[in-house]
Order: C-alpha cells, then sequence, then structure tokens
C-alpha cells in the first residue's frame, strides 16, 4: 500500500510490563510479528491479551519494556496512525457516514466539507464499500463497519493490523470475506495479528501462534505443531490439577431426578438451534463455547433472559414450575449482577420479598441482617460489615455474593455465565466449592464456561456449542488432565470445518 | 419524624460490625448534617442581617413551613421517580389540572366538592399511568414522556378552564356553591391551629412521615432504590420494574394533585397557569436533598430539608427587601453548591 522503507523487519516486542494496581497483567512479554504473515494470539481469559492490545492500540501505556516497528523505537501513545484495530464493536463515528469516516482527522483545510478523492474512492472499491459511501455507520451492517474501521487505517498508511475477535458476531460468509481481507494484508507486507478464541480459526488461518499465559508469551507454535489440539493443550498447560481425592463423587445416575429439560429448543435470534438437553439434579453441567456460537445465549435462555422457542420444563420439588420461579442467573459481568448503591447486605437480599417483610410492606432489618450473616459466614466474603458499601469488596467477594444472592431463593437452576471470570485464585475455589454444595442438596448448576480448565475443575458433564448446535455430553471425569479435557473439547468445537478453506487459500495466494 | 430518617440506607453505612438500627440513622445524620449546617447557617446570616424581630420569629417560622409546604409535597412525589431513575417533568401541569378540575367540577359543572375532589385525582392516576406506559413498556426516556404529556395536560387546563380564574364565592351566572361545602374545603388548608400553625404544615408533616416511610422501612422502597440503581441487575433479579415504576409516576402525580387542592383551599381561588412555576424549585428539593439524578438515592427528610432551606433563602431575601431577581440568583446558585458539595463528598467517600 505505501512505499517501502529500507528496512521492513515488522513488529519487535521486548520485555513488555503492565501493572494495574497490585494486579500483573503483562510480566515481561516477548513477542515479534513478521510482516506478511498472520500471527496468531491465544490465551485464557485474563491472562493480558487485552492488555497487550490496549497497548499496541495506544489506549494505555506499558510500564516497561520497548515496542519496535520496522527497526525503530514506536511509541503506540503518540503514533496512533501506525496500526489499526479492528474488533465487535468498530471504534468509527456512528452518526457519520462511510465516507465521513474515512476522511475523519484528514478533511483537509477547506471551510466546504470536501468529496472522496480518487485514492480514497478506489479504496472503497477495492473494500467493495462504495455503494455504502453516504450510509451512516450505524445503519450498516458489522462486516461493513470492519471493513470501514480496515479502509480507514488503510488511507492512514497503517502499518499493523490487529484483529481482536473480530468475527465472533459475524455470519460464515462475513467471516470468510474477513480472513481473505487480513491474508491480502499480510501478503501487501502489512503486520497482521489476530487474537481469538476460536482455535480451529487460528489454526487454519495463521502461520504461527503465539500462546500468552500470565502476562508471558510461554510457547510459540508453527509448522506440525500448529493444529488445533496443540493449541488446545497449549493454552491449559499446568492450570488446573486434580488433587488426589478431590473429585467428588458425581451422581449420574439414571435414577437421579430431571432438573431440567430442553426438546427442540431454537434462540429466536437464531443464536442456536434445536437443542435437546437434559439435566438432572446433583449435576453441575458446563455448556462451553466460544463468544458467537450460541452458547451463551442458550444458558441464557434457560432461566428466560434470551427468548427461546420449543418444550422446557423445569422440575420443582413438587412437580413442574415456572422458569421465573424455578431458576435464577449470575451474569458474567458484575455490573449487571450486583447493586453498586447498596451494601453488602442489602444486596444478598435484594432478590427476598416474603421472608423479609411483615404485614404492610415493612421490612424486618433483623431478618435482613440475619440473613446477610448466614450467607457471609457460609460464602465466606471477607466483609468486617454486610452494612458496607458493596464496591469496598475484591472482585472474587463481590462475585461471591452475587452468586449468594442468586441462591438465596434456592431455585431448582442455578445458571451461572462465567462464574469466576476476573476472580482471584482463592475465591475461584470457594465459588466451586458452593457450587458443589449447591448442586448436592438436590438443585442443578448450569455454567457457561469459556475456559476449560474451570470446566474440568467444576463441572461433571460438559456439552461444547458451535454453530448453535450442542454436542454430544463429555463425562470429565473420565479426562485424567486438563490438556486431554481440551483436545475433546477442540475435537467437538466444530468451527471451520465446513468451511471451503481452500477457496480461501486461492483467494489469497495471488499476493503472497 | 425519626421514622423518615433512614432514607439515606444503608448503602453509605460506616463499617461497623453488627451494626445495625442506630448506625442506620447515624448514616442518614452525615448526609442530612451537611444540610442542617446550611441551614443554621442560613438562618444566623438572616437573623443578623434582617431588622429585630422580623427574622426569628414565630410568626415568620409559621409563614415559612406554609410557602414550603406546596414544593414539599410535591418534591416528596417526585423523589420516589427520581429514586427509581426516572424524570418527572409534568408534575407542575398536573397541579394546575387538579386545581382546575376541582374549581370547574365544583363551581361551574355544580358537582358537590366530595365528586370534585377524587376527579382530580382520577386524573393523576391517569396521568401517572400514561407516563409509566411509555417509559416502561414503550420504552421511551421519562425526560421526553412528560416534557410531552406535561404540555398535553397543560393544553387540557387550558381547555377546561377557558383559560378563566374559578372562585367559589363569584360562580358563575344561575350557579350557586354550597356555603357549607365551601367552609368544609376552605377549611382542609384553614383552620385555627396552637401557635397559628398552619394546616398546610400538617398536611406536609403527614406525607413526610408516609414517603419516609416507603422509601426507608418498606420493600417497595427498598425494591425501588435497587431498581433506580442498576436497571439491568433489577431486571437479571427478576425485580418488578415496571409495577414499581407506575406506582412511582402516578404518586408523584396524586401528591401534585394533593399540594393543588390544598392550595385551592387556602387561596380561595384557582386560575390555569398555577403551578407552572414549580418545575424549579420543586427538583431544586429534590437535587439539595441529595437524591441522585442517576438513580438509587434520595431520602423524605433530604427533601424536606431542601425545600426548607430553598423556603428561609426566599422568605429572608424577601425581608431584606432584595428584590426577586436575586431570590433567582441565591437559589440557582445553592442548587449548583448542593450538587458540587454533593459530588466532593462522595468522591471523599471512595
Amino acid at each position: 500500500m505505501s512505499v517501502s522503507p529500507p528496512a521492513r523487519s515488522g513488529l519487535r516486542i521486548r520485555g513488555l510490563r503492565k501493572w494495574y494496581g497490585d494486579t500483573r497483567a503483562l510480566d515481561g512479554l516477548d513477542l515479534d510479528a513478521l510482516p506478511g504473515e498472520i500471527l496468531g494470539v491465544a490465551g485464557p481469559n485474563g491472562a493480558g491479551k487485552s492488555t497487550l492490545i490496549k497497548i499496541l492500540a495506544g489506549e494505555t501505556t506499558a510500564d516497561g519494556g520497548t515496542i519496535e516497528l520496522d527497526g525503530t523505537a514506536w511509541d503506540t501513545a503518540t503514533d496512533r496512525d501506525r496500526v489499526a484495530v479492528v474488533h465487535q464493536e468498530p471504534q468509527l463515528f456512528p452518526n457519520l457516514t462511510v465516507a465521513q469516516n474515512l476522511m475523519v482527522g484528514r478533511e483537509g483545510t477547506r471551510v466546504m466539507v470536501r468529496r472522496l478523492d480518487a485514492a480514497e474512492r478506489s479504496l472503497l472499491t477495492d473494500l467493495a464499500i462504495l455503494e455504502y459511501a453516504d450510509r451512516p455507520i450505524d445503519t450498516v451492517p458489522l462486516a461493513i463497519a470492519q471493513r470501514v474501521e480496515i479502509g480507514r487505517a488503510l488511507a492512514r498508511d497503517a502499518r499493523v493490523f490487529l484483529f481482536d475477535e473480530p468475527n465472533s458476531a459475524l455470519t460464515q460468509e462475513e467471516s470468510v470475506d474477513l480472513f481473505r481481507r487480513m491474508h491480502l494484508l499480510a501478503g501487501a507486507g502489512n503486520v497482521v495479528i489476530l487474537v481469538s478464541h476460536r482455535i480451529a480459526e487460528l489454526a487454519e488461518h495463521t502461520d504461527r501462534v503465539a500462546l500468552i499465559l500470565d502476562g508471558l508469551c510461554t510457547a510459540t507454535l508453527d509448522g506440525e505443531a500448529l493444529t488445533q489440539e496443540g493449541i488446545a493443550a497449549g493454552l491449559v498447560t499446568g492450570q488446573a490439577v486434580r488433587e488426589p481425592g478431590e473429585q467428588v463423587v458425581v451422581h449420574l445416575g439414571e435414577d437421579a431426578a430431571t432438573a431440567l429439560r430442553l426438546r427442540d429448543w431454537t434462540h429466536v435470534g437464531g443464536e442456536f438451534q434445536a437443542i435437546d438437553l437434559h439435566v438432572r439434579t446433583g449435576e453441575i453441567v458446563a455448556i462451553v463455547g466460544v463468544e458467537g456460537s450460541g452458547a451463551r445465549e442458550l444458558v441464557r435462555s434457560i432461566a428466560g433472559f434470551e427468548r427461546g422457542n420449543g418444550h422446557i420444563q423445569i422440575a420443582g420439588p413438587t412437580g413442574g414450575t415456572s422458569v421465573a420461579d424455578g431458576t435464577s442467573l449470575v451474569s458474567a459481568d458484575r455490573q449487571t449482577s450486583l447493586f453498586s448503591n447498596m451494601s453488602i447486605g442489602d444486596n444478598m437480599v435484594v432478590r427476598l420479598h416474603g421472608e423479609i417483610t411483615r404485614a404492610g410492606g415493612a421490612l424486618r432489618f433483623g431478618r435482613m441482617l440475619e440473613i446477610a450473616h448466614e450467607l457471609r459466614d457460609r460464602f465466606r466474603v471477607k466483609a468486617d460489615s454486610v452494612h458496607l458499601p458493596i464496591r469496598s469488596l475484591s472482585g472474587g467477594n463481590q462475585q461471591k455474593v452475587a452468586i449468594a444472592a442468586a441462591i438465596v431463593r434456592r431455585p431448582e437452576v442455578l445458571v451461572l455465565e462465567e462464574p469466576t471470570r476476573g476472580v482471584d485464585i482463592g475465591s475461584k475455589r470457594e465459588i466451586y466449592r458452593l457450587m458443589r454444595e449447591y448442586a448436592s442438596q438436590g438443585h442443578a448448576v448450569i455454567i457457561y464456561c469459556t475456559e476449560v480448565p474451570e470446566v474440568f475443575e467444576a463441572a461433571d458433564l460438559a456439552y461444547v456449542v458451535s454453530d448453535g448446535r450442542l454436542s454430544a455430553p463429555l463425562l470429565v471425569m473420565n479426562h485424567p488432565d486438563v490438556e486431554d479435557l481440551a483436545r475433546a473439547v477442540t475435537r467437538l468445537e466444530r468451527h471451520g470445518s465446513g468451511r471451503p478453506a481452500a477457496a480461501i487459500q486461492a483467494a489469497a495466494s495471488p499476493s503472497e | 419524624m425519626t421514622d423518615s430518617t433512614g432514607g439515606a440506607a444503608p448503602a453509605v453505612a460506616p463499617p461497623r460490625p453488627g451494626g445495625d438500627w442506630s448506625s442506620r440513622i447515624r448514616a442518614a445524620g452525615l448526609r442530612i448534617g451537611g444540610l442542617v449546617i446550611a441551614i443554621l447557617i442560613v438562618v444566623i446570616i438572616f437573623t443578623v442581617l434582617s431588622k429585630p424581630n422580623t427574622f426569628l420569629t414565630i410568626t415568620n417560622a409559621v409563614g415559612i413551613m406554609r410557602s414550603m409546604s406546596t414544593i414539599a409535597i410535591v418534591a416528596l412525589g417526585l423523589t420516589l421517580v427520581i429514586v427509581v431513575g426516572e424524570i418527572d417533568l409534568s408534575f407542575g401541569y398536573m397541579y394546575g389540572l387538579a386545581s382546575i378540575l376541582i374549581g370547574v367540577a365544583w363551581v361551574v359543572w355544580g358537582w358537590p366538592i366530595w365528586f370534585a375532589i377524587p376527579l382530580a385525582f382520577v386524573a393523576a392516576i391517569g396521568l401517572g399511568s400514561i407516563n409509566a406506559f411509555l417509559v416502561t413498556v414503550l420504552k421511551i426516556p421519562s425526560f421526553i414522556v412528560t416534557l410531552g404529556t406535561g404540555q398535553l395536560v397543560f393544553g387540557t387546563t387550558l381547555l377546561v378552564s377557558n383559560t378563566a380564574t374559578l372562585n367559589p364565592a363569584y360562580p358563575p351566572p344561575g350557579k350557586t356553591v354550597p356555603q357549607e361545602q365551601v367552609d368544609w374545603f376552605f377549611g382542609l388548608s384553614n383552620q385555627d391551629l396552637p401557635l397559628g400553625i398552619p394546616m398546610q404544615a400538617i398536611w406536609m408533616l403527614g406525607v413526610a412521615v408516609v414517603i419516609g416511610f416507603i422509601l426507608s422501612r418498606s420493600l417497595f422502597g427498598f425494591r425501588l432504590k435497587a431498581i433506580g440503581g442498576n436497571p439491568a441487575a433489577a431486571e437479571l433479579a427478576r425485580l418488578p420494574i415496571t409495577k414499581y415504576k407506575f406506582a412511582a409516576f402516578i404518586i408523584s402525580a396524586s401528591l401534585a394533585s394533593l399540594a393543588a387542592m390544598l392550595d385551592f383551599a387556602f387561596i380561595g381561588s384557582v386560575q390555569p397557569n398555577a403551578g407552572v412555576s414549580l418545575t424549579f424549585p420543586v427538583f431544586a428539593a429534590v437535587i439539595i436533598g441529595g437524591a441522585s439524578l442517576s438513580g438509587g438515592r434520595g431520602s423524605a427528610i433530604g427533601t424536606l430539608s431542601g425545600a426548607l432551606l430553598l423556603a428561609i433563602i426566599a422568605n429572608g431575601l424577601a425581608l431584606l427587601s432584595a428584590g426577586s431577581y436575586l431570590s433567582n440568583f441565591v437559589s440557582g446558585a445553592v442548587t449548583i453548591a448542593a450538587v458540587v458539595l454533593d459530588r466532593f463528598t462522595q468522591s471523599l467517600r471512595k
């Protein structure tokens, strides 16, 4: 795209460090991305991927380390024209048109608004979005907006193209097109980095994959080692160890009562189709799937927060019960699971009504305090007083409060989205213990997971959702270690398998 | 009045292991403390500046209570709407409609007063329901909804009243208003109480006790704060958001009608423009009282103190013959200062 400078050695990162308060996000990360190749970056949540992206995008600054681009030092915070970040939410001006977005910051000095110049028109033609030039961004599909993002970067002579989970909200055809453009960008000598949870796509479209764990690049896979199973196993190495005697007795007898049954359960928005699922009391069931697979929507639909069609049945203590009475949901985001204007204790009892009121609707403060203290002790929430604001707790303890608040009405089916996201290791164990305790009291627990170690440590059964379909169940007990389970989960993920890979390679090859 | 002191709820309770009622009251006291100090400072300033025996007298205190009661009653209703995270801009017009409906039905149509008054409250329930329906079912922002319904109501008021002032002493030709009804109605606001305490102040205190109970001691208030504090979390927790927002808007419109009825009974006549100028002082009272416009926070005692502070300022400036423009300056400045101070103390708390 641009004139070739003498040295185009690509991106070279050495010893990158970043702390957030007491939390270490990057611990001296080394990474090389060469021009002409697509570098994959994979890692579990909280490993440091998003911090790396933020630093490269200039949204935050590193505490230490160096970044070089084509042999010269690159200050990402000030020189932001060098990089384009393409993700699920394009950083564009939604109220401006495609053409205006392309010109923002380069409008020229004339008083009148200028029109697209020839170079910009040909750029839009190359990206096949010229017909959208006069449409505001918020009226075009996401895939078009992402191409505008690419176009804007090309117009600014960007060198580094960072794709951050770019296709989780795209259709199959849109994804294929996006990967074709990634290959074209790499073929033109740019640095292209793909950050993704979708192991199949990493294996299929990248030349090398860097694994990031605990703020370090632990391994780089290429050539023969670059397989789906290799990535999956590498991502979880040493992440979860089954301690002797820790594995609980699993009540998977056919005689256990049914807690939840789904038949031909289909999302109204098409995120999942024709799901059949049977969950018994006493079970912890993990629904595994990347963002966009339909797994999250499936789990939320069980609690009634996504709409599904078909048959859903939730068992109550005396026959069937309604979704509203029989389920509780804890969302992954504590912004939507806790009330930040209220105290720890009030957050714990907010879902109750009859138990905490007397006739006339007056609150029974004594009873509320009693329940809150009981829950604090049972969940081992580290708080001196339940009157303290919820904000005063650590993330792990906040999550315990959120789960306590959901359990307090004793739902037949407890639904948790990513129950330990952003939670410290100690709180993680506590949360797994509480989930087990609740299940063993004759309830079912359903968790949405994106991380295999969590499935390994917490669940009895795992189902994998890909492209809106549910896999056969995996019995977690049958897998001796987490790497083995990771390989099994990966085999069940069908992403990319039905895709015409040859066509993509062919489209990319002319420019290589 | 202790009933309404706990308005600030335990969200800001100090770190006190096993703290219960006493800590709740203490926590509320911290929030109200600033307001009490502000009120004392203003009282001292006006006592010093005014002529002897004009400001700090029982007669003047009674006058202040009378003048704050309309604003306080309406503001107590608005507090519920603000706590649940919405805005009501229609209460001033509801005030006008309520007084005109009572006046027209009673004086022009010749209804007995006992039917005219319920008519005003039926209208209030209707407006509150329409506001809540548009906000909760059609998901239109309450600012826009109530901006619009306010004008619809104002238009209705002008239409119904024929833009005329109404007075039961001067019914239209051919109509009469029974004297015992006049006496009963005026008695709602004018009665000889000890020390000359105004009847409206008693109504105000009654309303404050009820709203104070709701906000600090009832499940209804507890959940209003939860819904206002985090609507997304309230939905996931399956709190009855729609029902509670209906209740809040209906109470707000109904208390505006109550205030209108009491003012009609006190003044003896109504005119359709009444209530239009309520928007600023009512909002100011709620905001000075510590309610958060983003929802989840507010108390009856706070709103009452806010109304008191504004009434003292208006009264004091009038005694100093300061002119009304200065009164506008000062109440505007006090409102902004209250929010600035609140931001400051909130950031200290974190």
